[in-house]
Parts: structure tokens; sequence; C-alpha cells
């Protein structure tokens, strides 16, 4: 059920991301300041953001858990958080490379930006050791959830509060104040956003069949009484 | 690693920028490939799990033929070769 349309989900994917390179490559003009080092920006900037948009949907999936005590909710934002740490990962990473090319150090500790965000996937990080400290499934979708809420309500606050901040030393892709991106940038930055949106579809959708798959073994094999010898994980919510 | 690169996007410049950008980009696709590669590995694990429980379903649907007399065996199967069949009862419960 969840592999529905995966698969024209993929190839649009795949199209959008040959797009969105060929339009960082060969269409955005090189930037006056930085160089040619802006380019990670059309990476780094859509996989920051979508990762943090992804852990407010796995916040409002987790409400709907809550509210409609439907499972299918819980593995829904699961999937949601896991996806959005791992782009969190690569925004962490992105972000290091061109920090060492631009700053001249991979990291700098007095940059709100930084700092805020890592706090964020730190946070997200003890989602898996929490959910795995908890034997009851019940209780563990309901603290999860619980979990997903709060963390989600930060990750807003938390952007809004450095955003307020002021950084002369973190560059912002949409100024405020001195009119923001030239219209090809523009055009290359939106184009990237939206395929990384769309890769995070397709990852979550894939997360969601694999674990519906694993679900609907595991309940034939407990209609047939075999004893399961795949490795089940006590972490991750069964998806039927 | 960078002069395919290079060859493919002439507008990529080779200096220190071009290296990094290079560095980031391939670090994504690096990371996708993890991922896939893991996706990969639970699927496999889903298909050998499914092929084992075939055996076993097989396996039970061979046993009443053998032992004809045994009452009520033979109505439990339909129900566990139907949750094997793509779509059937059990597995469309998603």
């Amino acid at each position: 059920m969840y592999g529905k349309g995966l698969r024209t989900l993929s190839i649009a994917t795949v199209i959008a991301f040959a797009i969105t390179l060929s339009l960082v490559f060969f269409y955005a003009p090189i930037e006056a300041d930085q160089g040619f080092l802006q380019k990670i920006f059309y990476l780094h900037v859509p996989l920051a953001i979508i990762s943090l948009c992804g852990f407010i949907v796995g916040g409002i999936f987790a409400v709907l858990h809550l509210r409609r005590d439907d499972p299918r909710y819980d593995a829904y934002s699961y999937v949601s958080i896991h996806i959005s740490v791992i782009f969190a990962v690569g925004a962490l990473l992105t972000g290091s490379i061109w920090a060492k090319g631009s700053w001249g150090h991979w990291w700098v500790w007095n940059e709100p930006t930084l700092v805020s965000f890592l706090i964020v996937f730190l946070l997200y990080a003890t989602y898996y050791p929490f959910r795995y400290a908890i034997e009851d499934r019940q209780r563990q979708a309901r603290y999860a959830s619980v979990f997903a809420i709060t963390a989600g309500a930060f990750v807003p606050l938390n952007f809004l509060a450095v955003r307020a901040s002021a950084s002369l030393v973190h560059p912002r892709v949409f100024a405020t104040a001195e009119g923001g991106l030239p219209g090809s940038m523009m055009v290359t930055f939106l184009c990237a956003i939206g395929s990384m949106a769309l890769l995070w579809t397709t990852l979550v959708k894939f997360e969601l069949s694999a674990k519906s798959a694993q679900g609907q073994m595991k309940r034939l094999r407990r209609a047939l009484d075999a004893p399961t010898t795949a490795a089940t994980s006590r972490i991750a919510p069964e998806v039927h | 690693m960078l002069a395919p690169l290079v060859a493919v996007a002439p507008a990529i410049p080779n200096d220190v920028g071009g290296k990094y950008v290079a560095g980031a980009y391939i670090v994504f696709v690096l990371l996708l490939l993890i991922y896939v590669a893991i996706m990969g590995m639970k699927l496999a694990r889903i298909e050998r799990d499914l092929r084992e429980v075939a055996e076993i379903a097989e396996a039970r649907k061979a046993e009443p033929s053998a032992e004809e007399a045994a009452p009520g065996r033979g109505s439990q199967e339909p129900s566990i070769s139907d949750s094997l069949a793509p779509g059937g009862s059990r597995g469309s419960g998603v």
C-alpha cells in the first residue's frame, strides 16, 4: 500500500535533481562575495530546511497519533523524524565543508545558527534511545509522540530565536534587509528546495513501505506460529 | 575524482572552492548510497524471511494431504495461503 506511487515519485525526484544540478552548475551565477563555494548552499540550505520541516511534520503526526490513537500516525511520525535526522546529518556535514572553505574552520562554536542546529540534531538523536528504552509498545508510541510534539515545537522557536539574534558571521540566504537573492539564484534555490522535499517524501514512502512489509511478515509468522528469526526492531513501530 | 566532474561541468573552477563544492556534493551522494545500502540489506532480510515463511506454509499444506483423517486442520490452510498471496487478506491490511 505504501509502495503505491513510489516509482513515479522516485522518477520525479531523479528528474527534479537533474534539473536542479543543471541550474546550480550552468545557470546560477557565481556569487560575488563567496565565489564558487556558494554552490554548496544549494545543497546545504535545502537539507537543513527540509530536515527542520520534517521534524515539525513528525510532531504533527505525533499530535494526530495522540488524538486519534491510530498507530499508523506513530509510524509516520517515527519515519518522518528518522529521515529528517539523516537529512540533518547531511546538513551538518555539508555545512562543515562550507565552513572549512569559507572560514577556514570545520566548526565555529560562537555561531548561533550552527550551534542551534547541532542542539536540534542532538535532541532528535536522543529520540532513538528514548524509544528503545521503553518495552511496552503502546507506552513507547505515546511517550515518543509526546517527545516528537515537544521537540517539534522547539524547532520553530529555536529557528526564530536564532534568526532574531544579530549574527554577522553566518550568511542569510533569504536576506530581509539587503533585498535577498537575485532572480536566477532564487529560481535555482527554490528548485533545490523542491527537489529536496521530493527526495524526503520519496525516502519516507520507501521507509514506510519497508516497515509495512516487515510488519506484514511478523503478522504472517504469528499466523503460522513460526519462530521469528529475523532481527526485529524494538525501536521502530510496526506498520500494518 | 574531480577530473570527471570538471570534464562534465566545465563551469567548476579547479581551485579551493571547487574542491570543497565537489566534496560537499560527494558527501551527499555517499550519504544517500549508505542509506540505500542499509535499506537494501533490510529488504534482503524481508525477502529471506518471506522465503522461509513460504516454505513453512507449503510444508503445512502438504501435511493434511498425508493425514487426511485429522479433522479441522484443512480449514486453516486457505487463510495461510491467502496471506502469502500478494494482496491477500492479511497482506492488504495497510
